[in-house]
């Protein structure tokens, strides 16, 4: 058995009858988390291949008694689920472009350039972190329809570009980047414009991935504000389930579950294969002391 | 005009910064310029919009007129918004007995685990990925009279509650809903700093005669402190503006029993269309908040926290 570096408690503790009791007793208070944690989300799995009958009997059961994998393509079928699921991915990737490209070129000269009034900039970025977001939903969703933005894609991108918590995460990246790498581009002739997208960038793809992570469960989950911002052939798919299938009536429960698991199998998937790196890039991201 | 300003400064500067400088400043100035723009346009241009929009009366059709403080009269006039306060607190309130302890517990939990620490973690944290319209398809149907939580109640005895009807159970069913989706990001951060706390401190204490508990009181709870700190503050600052959950599982029913304060400035303007008294109500929001916000910002500067 591999040596286990001691924790709280050490080897001589877990001897005690009392304390090894109460580490069975944590551990199983830890698998019963792990149960809760994991029952909903294969419940709903499950519930997809039942009969609607036995979805709505009493007590519910978890296996199916008889396995109907022809509510998967019938949930498929109900929506056209391809087309929303192409609003979702045209979000996520205009967010991603604006963040880049705004935020990356912003966050690279307040860190490596010469910038007039740096600090008033810097400042005037990060004063709109104290201000909370609902505060001024309203205001904000009447600009947008001053701006005559409401509607398209464009009320979402747009606004990606004005996220100063991305900024302060960008900059104290890139901060961390020797600026002697950005001298000798400039000795050696680069443009500012070549140095940030064949240095900076490329330096900084682990930070960018983050924000990568945190846009695209934007894009997959966000629901309430692109409901009212975008027009009706322009909603993700998140809209799209809470609209037509979350508020339907006349949806039987086993394909309302055989839909619900179609859309949160993705992100579960990614999750569950890239979890490594997904959770090293969350403590980047995240509040870490 | 900037060719004007980069050959004036060469006229005034001495012949080997001026390149530099010039330049330098110039390409610095555009990096910024998107970021300065959309900044503006989206967000201090709403925000100075609101409390503007605050004095007056918004009509999309016939124009703004201005009301003075009517929209702020009509605020302190509906007994919706005293409500709303109290279930705003409420809500917080509930937030932090139910669901703040959570994260804390299990991290001890996870980090005293000698085997499947990793699995234990993922278990956590797999719910945060779930969408939200799935998570709120799902646990309506997990709330249900004849769903699975009452099956279990009335294996072990207890009678069936309504979760959702029940006034005096919506919240509370709102915030364990809440708390099963998010508290595996905060165990995260928790377990993180349980397992940066160096081994020897325990060592030492445990020769020094130590119990665990005295352990995890006087080592490892001082130890996060700092963490304790921000996440109650992050808390409270997300839980005080909470509105979506309320309003997609119950539309701030039964009989305005999770009305949130933010929920209410939705309605006002969405389903009311009186964006005057929305915007009047997000400005008083935002005095509340300031002060949560200003302790925030001393709590994340003194920690030497970051983000």
């Amino acid at each position: 058995m591999k040596s286990h570096e001691r924790g709280i408690m050490s080897s001589y503790d877990l001897q005690k009858p009392a304390t090894r009791w109460g580490y069975y007793a944590m551990n199983v208070l830890v698998v019963a988390m792990m149960c809760c944690m994991i029952y909903p989300i294969l419940i709903s799995m499950f519930n997809g291949l039942k009969l609607n009958t036995e979805v709505n009997s009493f007590p519910p059961t978890f296996f199916p008694r008889e396995w109907h994998f022809e509510n998967y393509i019938k949930a498929w079928n109900y929506i056209d689920l391809p087309f929303y699921f192409r609003n979702t991915i045209i979000l996520f990737v205009g967010n991603m472009l604006v963040t880049v490209v705004v935020l990356g070129l912003a966050s690279y000269a307040l860190s490596k350039m010469k910038v007039p009034f740096k600090k008033g900039i810097y400042y005037y970025f990060l004063m709109t972190l104290f201000i909370p977001a609902t505060t001024y939903m309203i205001p904000n969703f009447i600009n947008l329809k001053d701006l005559g933005l409401m509607g398209s894609f464009a009320a979402i991108w747009l606004p990606a570009g004005a996220n100063a918590f991305f900024l302060l995460l960008l900059k104290t990246f890139i901060d961390g980047i020797h600026v002697e790498i950005f001298e000798s581009a400039r000795i050696d002739g680069a443009s500012e414009l070549r140095s940030f997208f064949q240095i900076a960038f490329p330096l900084s793809i682990p930070i960018f991935a983050t924000l990568a992570i945190f846009l695209f469960s934007t894009a997959w989950n966000d629901w309430f504000w692109p409901s009212f911002i975008l027009s009706q052939e322009n909603k993700p798919l998140s809209v799209a389930i809470k609209d037509f299938v979350l508020n339907a009536r006349r949806l039987d429960m086993n394909i309302k579950f055989a839909i619900l698991t179609i859309v949160m199998l993705p992100p579960i998937v990614i999750f569950l294969f890239f979890q490594k790196f997904i959770l090293r890039g969350l403590y980047m991201g995240g509040v870490k002391g | 005009m900037e060719q004007i300003k980069a050959v004036q400064s060469t006229l005034a500067k001495p012949q080997k910064q001026r390149s530099g400088w010039s330049k330098g400043y110039l390409w610095g100035f555009l990096f910024v310029l998107p970021a300065l723009a959309t900044f503006t346009l989206f967000l201090w241009l709403p925000i100075f919009k609101g409390v503007l929009n605050s004095f007056y009366y918004v009509d999309f059709v016939k124009g703004d007129s201005f009301v003075g403080f009517d929209n702020y009269k009509a605020i302190f006039s509906d007994p919706d918004v005293l409500t709303s306060v109290k279930n705003t607190l409420y809500y917080m309130g509930l937030a932090l007995a139910i669901g703040f302890w959570v994260p804390i517990l299990f991290a001890l939990c996870i980090s005293e685990m000698r085997r499947f620490q990793g699995f234990a973690r993922v278990a956590a944290y797999l719910p945060y990925v779930v969408p939200f319209v799935v998570l709120y398809g799902v646990w309506r149907w997990l709330y249900d009279p004849v769903g699975p939580i009452n099956a279990l109640l009335k294996a072990i005895g207890i009678g069936q509650i309504n979760f959702m009807v029940d006034r005096s159970w919506s919240m509370i069913s709102i915030v364990i809903m809440e708390t099963w989706q998010s508290f595996g990001s905060a165990m995260l951060i928790y377990l993180a700093a349980i397992l940066s706390v160096p081994r020897d401190w325990y060592e030492a204490a445990e020769i020094d005669g130590a119990g665990i508990w005295q352990r995890i009181r006087h080592i490892t709870l001082p130890a996060i402190r700092n963490q304790i700190v921000l996440l109650l503050m992050l808390q409270l600052i997300s839980t005080s503006q909470g509105f979506q959950t309320h309003y997609a599982m119950l539309d701030g029913g039964p009989n305005n029993a999770t009305l949130t304060y933010a929920l209410l400035i939705v309605k006002y303007a969405f389903v009311r269309q009186d964006y005057g008294v929305a915007s009047a109500l997000g400005v008083l929001m935002f005095l509340a908040l300031s002060i949560l916000a200003v302790i925030q910002y001393r709590v994340n500067n003194k920690g030497g926290v970051q983000g």
